[in-house]
């Protein structure tokens, strides 16, 4: 098998394999990876296998070692950084009082919001309640109320922010890896 | 370290393609090692050598002034 075919019957295999795992995970059958990910796993054993030209040796070696070495103290330098960073954060937050909000539809039809304030640094529960607003029928604010309102709505499902914040933050870390990594490796590739 | 791969490879009619085959490297290396970018293991320098029927002191010299201590050629 050439390089070329080689690489592209990977390339196959692993998209076909992530369509069927994304897919599998989708519809909640988490029998599929089991029996895909092994499959997957002997078919590129099987093409490396019957491959003919030489795809790795030791300057290769050698310039993915050094690409990765690189990578990582990069990341233990910046993680560093970041861990100062987040843990004043977690301090402060457990210094400041905490705000929880709900939506509901009355029976009337109306939409109204309920906002809780918390002790800092104890579970939601009633017996920390410092304080519960109820806001009714929030289509019918004026301007002022509108606007204490979206101030109280951001602080109040803060959190699910805080939950797309640490999804897009784990994805920028591996982008920033892969992106440090494949620069490294360029240069070692060209320095060797 | 100093190398005459380009010389034996010319002497003998090969083309970098059929010398990476021969020891098992891919083309790149063996333009790197031919320009003198990557020093290859003692392994790899017998393969070459035994490839064009010479000695290793024959394909490979060290050098102090460039391969010294005070240098960085890894």
């Amino acid at each position: 098998m050439r390089r070329i075919t080689y690489l592209a019957c990977i390339l196959a295999v692993s998209a076909l394999v992530a369509i069927m795992i994304g897919s599998a995970m989708a519809t909640g059958n988490f029998f599929v990876p089991i029996i895909a990910i092994p499959l997957w796993v002997i078919v590129v054993f099987a093409c490396r296998r019957n491959l003919e030209t030489v795809t790795a040796d030791e300057r290769l070696s050698k310039v993915r070692s050094q690409a990765a070495l690189r990578t990582f103290e990069l990341m233990v330098i910046a993680g560093a950084i970041a861990a100062v960073v987040l843990s004043s954060f977690v301090f402060s937050e457990s210094l400041s009082p905490k705000i929880e909000g709900n939506v509901y539809t009355d029976t009337n039809g109306t939409v109204s919001m309920v906002l809780n304030l918390y002790k800092p640094g104890s579970p939601e529960t009633p017996g920390n309640l410092i304080q519960s607003t109820t806001i009714r029928n929030i289509s019918a604010m004026d301007e002022t109320e509108a606007t204490a309102y979206c101030e109280f709505r951001q602080e109040a499902f803060g959190g699910n922010e805080q939950n797309g914040l640490i999804g897009v933050t784990i994805a920028g870390i591996v982008g920033v890896m892969l992106v440090a990594y494949g620069a490294f490796y360029l240069y070692y590739d060209k320095k060797y | 370290m100093k190398n005459r791969i380009r010389v034996l490879r010319a002497e003998r009619d090969m083309t970098q393609e059929q010398l990476a085959d021969l020891v098992g490297v891919t083309r790149n290396t063996i333009i790197s090692t031919e320009k003198g970018k990557y020093c290859p293991s003692i392994k790899l320098g017998y393969r070459i050598a035994r490839v064009f029927g010479v000695c290793i002191d024959d394909v490979f010299t060290y050098e102090d002034e460039i391969d010294g201590p005070s240098k960085d050629n890894e």
